[in-house]
Parts: structure tokens; sequence; C-alpha cells
């Protein structure tokens, strides 16, 4: 039974119309790769998204092949730190952070103190750190916020971060400054509005 | 056009205007704009600013305040103050000495407030027609309380003509991790009944503190004794001591009072909507930025790309095949996507140019050499 579901696993990768974008050279170790990880129980959709994004890009092959492979590391990384019920998109999310700097043991923390989905904790903590804000502070604010915040009052949180930082505010003291405060827990609330539409001062 | 106040000052050449106004001298000035702050709309306001200055009668001093209510079309506003003064000193025939310092606060809505304080050094060499200083300042500015070192090194250059000055100078700011250089060049005519004034700069050699090249211009026409009106428009850079982020603007005010020097309008903070990562005063005449609307089924992407003859959009829910949006209203391209809840990265191109990562986003590398917009839909 397995050996058949890691067949068909295998058939859906090789004919996946999608890859026929790719050289025949490229496209056969790209689906090795997949399959690889697929067999690890790793998402496939997103290594096949990589290799498809480096066709668009025109990327040579071997790029795009170093590319998936990365990705595939990465993504096994990421679920030893969240464990094995993570899903793809908390795996996506873990990739970024880990990417950004963020320590494993971070992401493992989250997984121990927050109940619902880590994709936006994950994301908003590799925001911060690619905002200039120092990974253990960003790690420090995130798993603050971790255990009761919602994931609007998350994306909220990170908002004002980056609004404080685009007004000069040093990166690592305005993750300070709004974990301590909660402001953006309440303005959330009460505007929950388009998360990312610019609206007039 | 601080500096430009300050050179008359200094050299007490602007003998015309100075004669005009007395020792305690006081105006209001209130109009009405268009703002376009980076990352915003734009929006309408309504300003009232009161000024007062002191200036010793031989011109070794001056001290000035000035506050600024400004209230936006949505309802909110913003109140911010600063008070300035110099005092200058003769060291030998063309060399004077000044001290100076400089303090200011500002709040938008329930945002954090910003303040700060300085004090500045200079040494000025001069002739009747021309002239060089070089100074520095050093102070503090408060984040929430947070405090930064402010430090910054200045030199430039001026010349007088009768009704023209003209100066150029270049700065190093370093405010805390925030470091960046502006070089500047000002002219000021005066005539009769108008005053006119511009500035040009560029941003260089910028930490956390934006890049790019901004201008403003002004014109003060007498209707009256006390009585003028002015025009102003312009871009400004993030002004990261006293937290006035970048935009645009164009003003039409009534001044009713009796200083004729004018210093350029004060921003406000446009703090209660997102602020995006590229938007930090960067100066760009291509801005695109992406808007994300989360719908029933679907999710509506907009993209403000002045100017942009065709707008194309690639990422994994097209499965990076490019996709060209379908032009709005004005400046505005959208295009309607099913997407799945989690990370999601994309790239814009406008008018078949480089796949570049739209304001909106957040950048990152793409394991490509290049860079991808990513964004979380929850």
């Amino acid at each position: 039974m397995i050996v058949a579901a890691l067949l068909m696993a295998m058939q859906v990768a090789i004919q996946d119309p999608r890859l026929d974008r790719l050289d025949p050279d490229t496209r056969a170790q790209v689906i090795a790769v997949v399959d690889s990880a697929r067999q690890a129980g790793l998402p496939a959709e997103p290594l096949i998204q990589r290799a498809l994004e480096g066709t668009t890009k025109a990327a040579p092959g071997a790029r795009i092949v170093t590319a998936v492979r990365r990705l595939a590391a990465d993504l096994g990384a990421a679920r030893t730190a969240l464990g094995n019920s993570a899903s793809a998109p908390e795996l996506e999310a873990g990739v970024a952070a880990l990417r950004a700097g963020a320590p494993s043991q971070v992401l493992a923390t989250l997984r121990s103190v927050r109940r619902s989905s880590l994709t936006m904790a994950l994301s908003v903590l590799a925001d911060l750190v690619a905002s200039g804000v120092s990974a253990d502070s960003a790690a420090a604010a995130v798993l603050a916020l971790a255990p009761t915040a919602r994931d609007a009052d998350l994306v909220e949180f990170r908002r004002a971060v980056e609004r404080d930082i685009a007004l000069g505010a040093p990166p690592s003291a305005a993750t300070s400054v709004r974990v301590n405060s909660g402001a953006f827990v309440n303005s959330m609330s009460s505007d929950p509005g388009p998360p990312t539409r610019p609206r007039r001062p | 056009m601080r500096t430009l106040a300050l050179i008359v000052a200094a050299c007490g050449a602007d003998a015309g205007a100075n004669a005009l106004v007395a020792q305690v001298a006081a105006n209001i000035e209130a109009g009405v704009s268009e703002v376009r702050y980076d990352g915003f709309l734009a929006s309408a306001a309504a300003s009232v600013s009161p000024t007062i200055r002191w200036e010793h009668s031989r011109g070794r001093g001056f001290v000035s305040a000035r506050g600024t209510y400004l209230r936006f079309e949505s309802g909110r506003h913003s109140l911010d103050g600063s008070i300035n003064g110099s005092w200058f000193a003769p060291l030998a025939p063309r060399l004077r000495a000044e001290l100076g310092v400089s303090a200011g606060g500002s709040q938008y809505a329930n945002i954090a407030s910003f303040s700060h304080s300085e004090a500045e050094a200079r040494l000025h060499l001069m002739s009747a027609e021309r002239g060089a200083w070089a100074g520095a300042s050093a102070g503090r500015s408060y984040f929430s309380g947070l405090p930064r070192n402010v430090v910054v090194l200045a030199t430039g250059f001026w010349l007088l003509r009768r009704d023209k000055t003209m100066f150029v100078s270049l700065d190093r700011s370093s405010i805390g991790d925030t470091a960046f250089s502006d070089l500047r060049a000002s002219a000021r005519w005066r005539g009769s009944r108008v005053v006119l004034e511009g500035i040009v700069g560029a941003r260089v050699w910028s930490r956390g503190g934006g890049r790019g090249v901004y201008g403003e211009g002004s014109a003060a026409l007498t209707l009256g004794p006390d009585v003028a009106l002015v025009l102003s428009a312009g871009r400004y850079p993030t002004d990261v001591v006293s937290g006035s982020i970048a935009g645009r603007y164009v003003t039409a005010a009534v001044r009713v009072g009796s200083i004729p020097i004018r210093r350029p309008a004060s921003r406000v903070l446009p703090v209660n909507e997102p602020v995006y990562t590229g938007s930090d005063g960067a100066v760009s005449a291509t801005e695109t930025r992406l808007a994300i609307q989360i719908r029933a089924d679907d999710v509506l992407l907009t993209i403000y790309a002045a100017g942009a003859a065709s707008i194309e959009i690639t990422g994994d829910f097209t499965d990076w095949q490019p996709v060209p949006l379908n032009r709005g209203d004005g400046e505005t391209w959208a295009g309607v996507f099913r997407m799945t809840a989690g990370l999601h990265r994309l790239n814009v191109r406008r008018d078949g140019g480089p796949w570049i990562v739209p304001t909106g986003t957040m950048r990152r590398p793409d394991d490509y050499d290049g860079e991808v917009g990513v964004f979380v839909l929850p």
C-alpha cells in the first residue's frame, strides 16, 4: 500500500504539465528532488513553484535545481523545528523565518506556546528581521505575543513596527515599544478592513 | 530654508527685510493642502500655523517658535511644535561664531510621539556678499521616550546679490543607527511684492534614512501691509529627527503678520495607516504599489502605478505565468485571483520592463539573484 502511494505520488510529479516549461535535464532533476521531498513527507507544491519561478525569471537550469534543493532542505529543517504536524503554509513560513536568521529553537517554542496556526506568527517574525529588527528582539516580541494574539493582531503589530521604523525609530526599540504598548490589538479590532490597502492619513 | 534664514541673520545683509519688522513679531498662517505621504493615498488637509519670533536689534541673535495644527479630510489631526534660537558672536572682522539650540515635538493620533533637542555650533567666514560655514550639532531625539543620539556635521557656502540669496550645503546626519547625507542647493529672490524660494536636494549614502532627490518651492505674494498669499509645493525627504515621513504637497495659505522670512510648512505624521518596506523616504517617480483585498471567493489585487502603460503580474497563484492586469480608473490596475491561505510570492512588471517588487509586500531575495515580494493571506 505504501509502495502504491509512493508510485501514485511520483506519477503526479512526473505528469505535472507545469514542469514541461523546464528543459528536459532540469525537469528530471527537479522531479527527483520533488519526489524525494514527497517521500520525506514534505510538501511538493512549494518546490514546483520555486522551479516555475526560475523559468519565468530565465534562470539557468542548474540554478533552478540548486534553488529547489535548497528549499527542500530548508523545508526539512523547518519541519524538524515545528514538528511533523506542521502544515505546508507553516513550513513555508518557517523557512522564511529560518532564512531571516531566527533560531530553530524559537520555532519550536512558538509551536509549544501557540495553539492556532503559526503561519502568520512566523511570517511576522521573518518580516521584522527583514525590517532591521535583530533576530533576538523579533523572536522575543513574537514569542511574547504568540500565546494570545490573533493573526490580525500580529499583522497590525508588524505594521505598527514598520510604521515606526519608517518614521525613524530604531527597529528593536520600535518592536519593544509596540510589544509593551499592545495598542495594535485595539486598533485592529476596531477596524478589520482590507489588510494592505493604502488609505488616507 | 532655515539655513537661508540663518544666513540672513548671520550676516545681517538683509537689512531691508529686518528693518521692516519689530524686535518681537508674530504671524499666523492658515491654509489648505493636498498632501501625499509615501505609502498613503493623497489627502486634503487644513492647517493653522502660528509663529512668533524675537530678533536682536543689531542682528546678534534670534529666537523663533512655531506650532502647527493640521487636520486631514479623514478627521484625524496632528500637532507639532518647535523652538529654535541662535546667538552670533564676532570673533574677527570676517569671522563669526554661532551657538544655537532647538527643540520640538510632534504627535499624530494615538501613535507614539517624537521629540528632539539639539545644540549647534557654527563658524561663519564671510564677506559682504559671500561666505562659508562649518558646524556641528549634537543632541537627542526621542521616540516614545526612548532616546537616540543625534550628531550632524554640516558645511556650506552662500552668495548674496542684493535681492538674491543662494547657498549650497552638505550635511552628514547620524541618529542612532540611522545615518544619511543631504546635499542641498537653495535660492531666494525678493522682489517688491513677492518673495520666491526654492530648494533642491539629494539624500545619499543613507542607512535607514531613505534616499533620492527632492525639491520644494514657494512664492509669497504681498496682498497688504501685513497680509500675504503663500503658495508652496514640493517633495521632501523623511526627517528622522522630528519624525516626519517623506511625501509631497501643494499648499495655498494666507499669512497674517509681519515676518517676511518664511520657513517651510511643518509636515505631520500620517501614521495611522500602513507604511510598507520600501517607502522609507525613497523618492521614486515610478512607484508601483500593491493593495490586497480579500473577498468571499477570491482575492482582488490592485496595483497603483502612475504613468504605466501596462502592468503584468506573476506569482505562485499564476504558476509564475505573466498575467496582464486590467486597467481601472486612473492609475490603477487590477486582477482577481484564487489563492489559498499562507505565504505567497509575486513580482510585477510595468511596460514590459524587469520584474520588480511592488511596495505593499515584503521584499526578499528570490534565489535567482533578484528579489520577490512576499505576503501572507490569512
